[in-house]
Order: structure tokens, then sequence, then C-alpha cells
């Protein structure tokens, strides 16, 4: 009795503390800050995010992150004075809402036109009922089976 | 009917690739229209490299100014510098007003830089790089093209040549007259 009461304690301190870690909390400064520069493209680098680059131009615009976020602005608002200068192409990942967002759609669009022709083909137009044969077909082909009988003795 | 469709769609996504690409490759690499081109310029105020006082964007409004993003350990920058002397010479007391925005490394080597090139044109301390951030250069040297509305009207990457800026100067001096 006294095992099972421990059982389900155990269980339940488990889902308690299964459910407090996954709780929505608010990202602090400095994770905003991270998530900020993580999706900037360095202006002056190759393919790389203003949190990974160590020029001169990506320290300047982590600066400028950081005092944005203590002014107490939102992510969207820092995004969007970076994209009024340098448009969408300073986000490593372009927003769908916008024409670089067809990079994203047209292999979407791609693939869904592939697996329409696909499937189009493994059905296949209904085939044709087979064709009947004609009373001068099978007596013809019954004097043939008839003759390789007799051939075969 | 589905299949030809379908055909038919990668038909025209292969001709939309075709011209997407085609589009892209006539355009030149030195006009890159995104982000400030065409809207106000934004403001600021920076300080001269030689501490003799401030420079406003503000107070130069109705005037074509042309702002040159410059550091002296860009070697573009100095073979550039002859063909902006030339202009600022020949604009001098007009109309016309060039700045010389300085990024990127210490006022003092900026200074020693601007009186080693002959630049004798207003040049401003970008120390923390934000007027840069802000008309969203990519990297020295560039030149933005402001017109007496206040609004940029061009923008060129790269050293530029005495032709490009003048033809950009007198294109808003003539639209400013009409």
């Amino acid at each position: 009795m006294n095992g099972r009461i421990v059982i389900a304690v155990a269980l339940l301190a488990l889902a308690a503390a299964l459910v407090f870690a996954a709780r929505p909390h608010e990202a602090t400064a400095d994770e905003r800050i991270d998530q900020i520069t993580t999706e900037l493209r360095c202006p002056v680098c190759q393919g790389l995010s203003v949190k990974d680059s160590t020029s001169e131009t990506a320290r300047q615009m982590r600066d400028l992150v950081t005092q944005r976020v203590r002014e107490g602005r939102s992510n969207a608002e820092i995004q969007a004075e970076f994209r009024a200068a340098y448009g969408d192409w300073i986000l490593l990942s372009p927003p769908v809402a916008s024409w670089s967002g067809l990079v994203w759609l047209v292999p979407i669009a791609a693939v869904g036109a592939g697996l329409v022709l696909v499937t189009g083909r493994l059905r296949g137009p209904d085939a044709p009922p087979p064709a009947q044969p004609s009373a001068v077909d099978v007596a013809a082909l019954r004097d043939r089976v008839a003759r390789e009988e007799a051939a075969e003795g | 009917m589905l299949a030809r469709i379908v055909r038919i769609a990668v038909v025209v996504a292969l001709l939309g690739l075709t011209v997407t690409l085609a589009l892209a490759f006539r355009r030149d690499p030195h006009d890159i229209k995104t982000g400030t081109i065409l809207k106000p310029a934004p403001t600021f105020t920076l300080q001269r490299l030689d501490g003799s006082g401030e420079v406003s964007l503000a107070d130069l409004s109705g005037k074509v100014v042309v702002v040159n993003f410059f550091a002296s350990w860009c070697l573009p920058c100095t073979q550039e510098n002859p063909a902006l002397v030339r202009v600022y010479e020949r604009y001098r007391g007009s109309d016309v007003v060039l700045l010389g925005v300085n990024l990127q490394e210490s006022r003092e080597n900026g200074l020693a830089y601007v009186k080693r090139m002959g630049m004798g044109w207003a040049t401003l301390a970008d120390d923390d790089g934000r007027v840069a951030l802000s008309y969203g250069v990519f990297g020295p040297p560039e030149t933005f093209f402001i017109g007496p509305d206040g609004v940029i009207a061009g923008r060129h990457i790269g050293p530029i040549d005495e032709d490009t800026l003048v033809n950009a100067i007198e294109t808003l001096r003539a639209r400013a007259v009409r």
C-alpha cells in the first residue's frame, strides 16, 4: 500500500516537474538578442548570421540590437528597422509573405505538382476491356491446338 | 488531362525561371534598389572628424546632398577619391553638398587620411556605425544621392567615377528646377 503511494507521489512529482520545465516563459533580454541576431544576415560576410560573425559591421549590428532590446522594442520592430535599411535580404530566412517567400513556396509547389503527376500516372486512364475473340479467331486457335497435339503424338 | 496541366505548369515555371535569371543578370550590381532608395533619407547629426562642430542633414534641406561612406583602410575609397575631389571643386559653393562619412576606424586614422587625400569637404565621424546601418551600407565605399526633397534618389556601391557623380547630381538639380 505504502509502495503504491510512494510511486503515485513520484509520478505526480515527475509530471509536475515536466509541466514546470515545459511552461512558456518570457525570453530574457540575452535570449532575445541571440534570437534576433541569429536571424539577421551579416552584410559583409558569406552566409553568416550577425550572431556568428566576428566582423566590425556585425559587432555594430549586435550593439544596435542590444540597445533596441533595452529600449523595450519588440523583435518585430527591431527586424523592421533593419529591413527598412537593407530590405528582406537582411533576413537569413526570407519571410513567406513577400516576393522572396517564393524561395519557400516554389519547392512546395513543385513537390505538390510532382505528387499529382505521379499519382495521375500510377492510376492511369481506365484500361479498355479486352476485345472478345471472334468466332473465326477461336476456330483458328482450336485448329492450331489440335494440329500441335497431333504433331506431338 | 491532369498530366497535361502539370506539363504546362512545368513549362511556365521554367519560362518564369529563365525570365527571372535573364532580368537578374541584366541588373547593374552597383545599382541595388533595396531598403532606403526612393525613401526619405534617414536623418543624422554627426561630429566633424576634426572636432570643429557637427553637421546635421536636416540643415541641408533643399540642397542636393551626396553622402559618401569611406574609410582609410578601404583601397577602393583611395581609388575613387580623385573623382570626388574634382566633383567637390566643380560644385564648391553651389547648391550641391558633398559629405564624407568615415566609418569603422579611429577618428585619428580617418582625419590623417582626409588630410593626406586632400578632402576639403565636410568629413564626419560615424563612430558607432549607426548612420551607415540606417542607410543600409554594406561596406565602404558607398555613395548616396539625396535630392532637395530629402529623398534618396540613388545609391552607388563600390568606387564611383566622375561621370557617374556628375550625371546623378545634374539629374537631381534638373529635377529641382522643374
